[in-house]
C-alpha cells in the first residue's frame, strides 16, 4: 500500500472510530492544540451526516426530539457510514434500523414515519414518465383486455402501515401539535406517487392495494379480476376492477399499456 | 500566438441553491452565470433537474462537484463519471469542477473535502488521475483549494505549490476560492499574498467567495455567513494579480433571500469591473 492510501486509512479511522493514530501524521506548529485540529474533521463529519438525516427525516426528528435523534443520528452513522457519492442517498436504511434495533423499535411508529419519509423523498425525484391519457385505453378492442397489462409510473410506492403514520406526518409537515400515535386493528395499504413535480399520497381499500400490487408485478388484467372475488361478489368485479383503473389513470400513475 | 488554456470568461455568478429556484424563475436576476453542485442533479428526475434546466434556458451554468475524490486512493468511481458526463451532456455546462482532496477511502464517503500531503507522490497521483478524468469528460476540468484545518509532517511543499504542480502536470484548470485561502491562512499562519503570487495565472479560470466561522485562534468555512472584509479585502488583492476571472458566491447555510444576496453580487462585480477598467487603461 502506498504512503497516500496509509495516511487516508488512518485518516478515515479517525473519521469513523475515532482511532488516534492520525495525530502521529498531523504537524504541530504550535497555532492551535492538535486535537483541536483533528476535531474539526471528526466533528464536522458527524455532523454532516446527521444534518442530512435530519434533512430526509424530519418527522421522525420531531417525534424523537433534538437529543435522542441525536443519539439515533449517531448510532446510525457509526453502523451505516455512507458508500454513497451524493448524500441524497445516505440513510437510506433508516426504516430498517429503526424496526430492529432497541430502543428505537420499542416505538413501531418510529420505523414506519421513517419509510414513509424515505417513500416521499424516492417518489420526489423518481424519474419522469408521461401519464397515459384515459383516452388511450378506451381505444382498446374489447379482447384485448383480459391480457392487459400496465406500466406505472417510476414514483409510484406502497407501504402498509399499521400505525396513524400519515395522520401524524401531515400534524408535523403543518406545524401542528402531533396527535397521538395510535395503533389501527389491521394495516392501511398507501401508495405514493408523483405527477409532474407534485407528490401525492392517499390510502387505499384492501382490494385496490392488492390489485395494484399485482398489476405492478406484471400480472393481467383477468388474473387481477378473477382475484376480486376474494373481497367482491363475482357480479360486480367488472365494474369495480373498471372503476380501479379509471382511479389510476386519472392518479397520473399509469404511463403505459400492453396486450 | 499564445493559446489561452482557459474557457472564456462568464463574468459574476451565484452558487444555485434550491431556496431560489422559484425567485429566479419568477424574476431573473441581473446575474451572468450559476453555478450548480453536480451530486445535487444525479438524480433520475423530478424537481431538481426541473429547475436545473429551466435555470440553464436562460443563464450560464457551470457543474461544481463535491465528491470526485480525485485525491482519493479507491479506483476512480465510474459509474459516478458516467452520470457526470450524461449530466454534462443534458446541462451543457460552460464547464466542470470538483476539489483537489479526498472524500473518503475504502468505499466509504466522508461527504467532506479531506487535505492531501503536500508530497510529490501525491502530485503524480492526482495528477493521474485529474488526466483519466478528462479524457473520460473529454475536457479539462477545474480544481479548487479547499479549506484546511491541518498539515501534514511528510508535505514537502507549499499549498501553492502544490496546487501549481499538480495543474501543470495535469494540465487542468484552477478554481481559486479566495475564502478557502484566507481560512488556511488563518489556521495554518501563511500569507495569503504569498499564495496568490505562487498560483499559475494562466489556468486560473473561477474564483469563489463566501463567509466563515471565526473561532479566534482558527476559522471555518461555513459558508453560513455574508462574505467578511478580510476575504472582499483579497478578492481585490486576487483581481489584480489574475485580472478578470469568472467570480461567484457560495451560500450554504442560513440562506438569505436573492435579492439580500444580491447586494453582494453587487458588491463582487463593482471589484470585478474595477479591476477590468483598471486593465484597459
Amino acid at each position: 500500500m502506498s504512503e497516500l492510501a496509509a495516511l487516508q486509512g488512518r485518516f478515515m479511522r479517525w473519521l469513523l472510530q475515532g482511532d488516534p493514530e492520525l495525530a502521529a501524521d498531523v504537524a504541530d506548529d504550535g497555532r492551535l492544540p492538535l486535537q483541536t485540529r483533528l476535531e474539526v474533521y471528526r466533528n464536522a463529519y458527524g455532523l454532516r451526516l446527521a444534518e442530512a438525516l435530519a434533512d430526509s427525516y424530519p418527522a421522525v426528528h420531531t417525534l424523537l426530539g433534538d437529543a435522542r435523534f441525536d443519539a439515533l443520528a449517531r448510532s446510525y452513522i457509526e453502523a451505516h457510514p455512507s458508500t454513497y457519492r451524493s448524500i441524497r442517498w445516505f440513510g437510506d436504511r433508516l426504516a430498517a434500523y429503526l424496526a430492529e434495533r432497541a430502543p428505537w423499535c420499542e416505538q413501531p411508529i418510529l420505523a414506519e414515519m421513517a419509510a414513509f419519509e424515505w417513500a416521499l423523498r424516492d417518489a420526489f425525484d423518481a424519474a419522469d414518465a408521461a401519464p397515459l391519457a384515459r383516452a388511450d385505453l378506451a381505444a382498446l378492442p374489447p379482447q384485448a383486455w383480459a391480457g392487459l397489462r400496465l406500466d406505472f409510473h417510476p414514483s409510484v410506492q406502497r407501504l402498509d402501515l399499521q400505525w396513524n403514520t400519515v395522520q401524524l406526518w401531515q400534524a408535523i409537515d403543518d406545524g401542528r401539535e402531533p396527535v397521538a400515535p395510535e395503533r389501527g386493528p389491521y394495516p392501511v395499504g398507501w401508495v405514493i406517487w408523483r405527477r409532474e413535480l407534485r407528490t401525492w399520497f392517499r390510502s387505499l381499500e384492501v382490494d385496490e392495494a392488492w390489485a395494484l400490487d399485482r398489476m405492478r408485478a406484471g400480472a393481467p388484467f383477468a388474473e387481477v379480476c378473477a382475484g376480486l372475488v376474494e373481497w367482491i361478489d363475482e357480479a360486480y368485479v367488472p365494474e369495480r376492477a373498471a372503476a380501479l383503473m379509471a382511479r389510476w389513470l386519472i392518479d397520473g400513475k399509469v404511463i403505459g399499456a400492453h396486450a | 500566438m499564445t493559446v489561452s488554456l482557459t474557457y472564456p470568461h462568464l463574468g459574476i455568478g451565484l452558487g444555485l441553491r434550491k431556496e431560489h429556484y422559484q425567485s429566479i424563475l419568477d424574476e431573473p436576476p441581473q446575474i451572468d452565470w450559476f453555478e450548480a453542485i453536480t451530486e445535487n442533479y444525479l438524480v433520475p428526475g423530478g424537481k431538481p433537474l426541473h429547475f436545473l434546466e429551466q435555470v440553464r434556458a436562460r443563464y450560464s451554468v457551470v457543474l461544481h462537484g463535491v465528491s470526485l475524490s480525485v485525491g482519493g486512493t479507491d479506483p476512480l468511481d465510474w459509474d459516478y463519471l458516467r452520470q457526470v458526463k450524461a449530466l454534462v451532456e443534458r446541462i451543457e455546462p460552460a464547464w466542470i469542477s470538483d476539489h483537489l482532496c479526498f472524500t473518503g477511502a475504502g468505499g466509504i464517503n466522508a461527504h467532506d473535502l479531506l487535505p492531501l500531503p503536500y508530497t510529490g507522490e501525491a502530485v503524480r497521483h492526482v495528477a493521474r488521475r485529474i488526466r483519466q478524468v478528462q479524457d473520460f469528460l473529454g475536457r479539462r476540468i477545474l480544481i479548487e483549494n479547499v479549506s484546511s484545518y491541518l498539515s501534514y509532517r511528510s508535505s514537502e511543499m507549499s499549498e501553492w505549490a502544490f496546487l501549481g504542480a499538480v495543474a501543470e502536470e495535469a494540465d487542468c484548470l484552477i478554481l481559486l476560492d479566495i475564502n478557502n485561502i484566507y481560512v488556511s491562512a488563518r489556521n495554518h499562519g501563511f500569507d495569503p499574498l504569498e499564495y496568490l503570487a505562487g498560483v499559475p495565472a494562466e489556468r486560473v479560470q473561477q474564483h469563489h467567495l463566501a463567509g466563515h466561522q471565526d473561532y479566534g485562534d482558527h476559522v471555518i468555512d461555513t459558508h453560513d455567513h455574508p462574505v467578511p472584509d478580510p476575504v472582499w479585502r483579497l478578492y481585490e488583492a486576487a483581481v489584480q494579480r489574475f485580472g478578470p476571472v469568472s467570480c461567484m458566491i457560495e451560500r450554504d447555510a442560513d440562506i438569505p433571500p436573492l435579492e439580500v444576496l444580491m447586494e453582494e453580487v453587487e458588491r463582487m462585480r463593482e471589484i470585478a469591473e474595477g479591476a477590468q477598467a483598471a486593465a484597459h487603461v
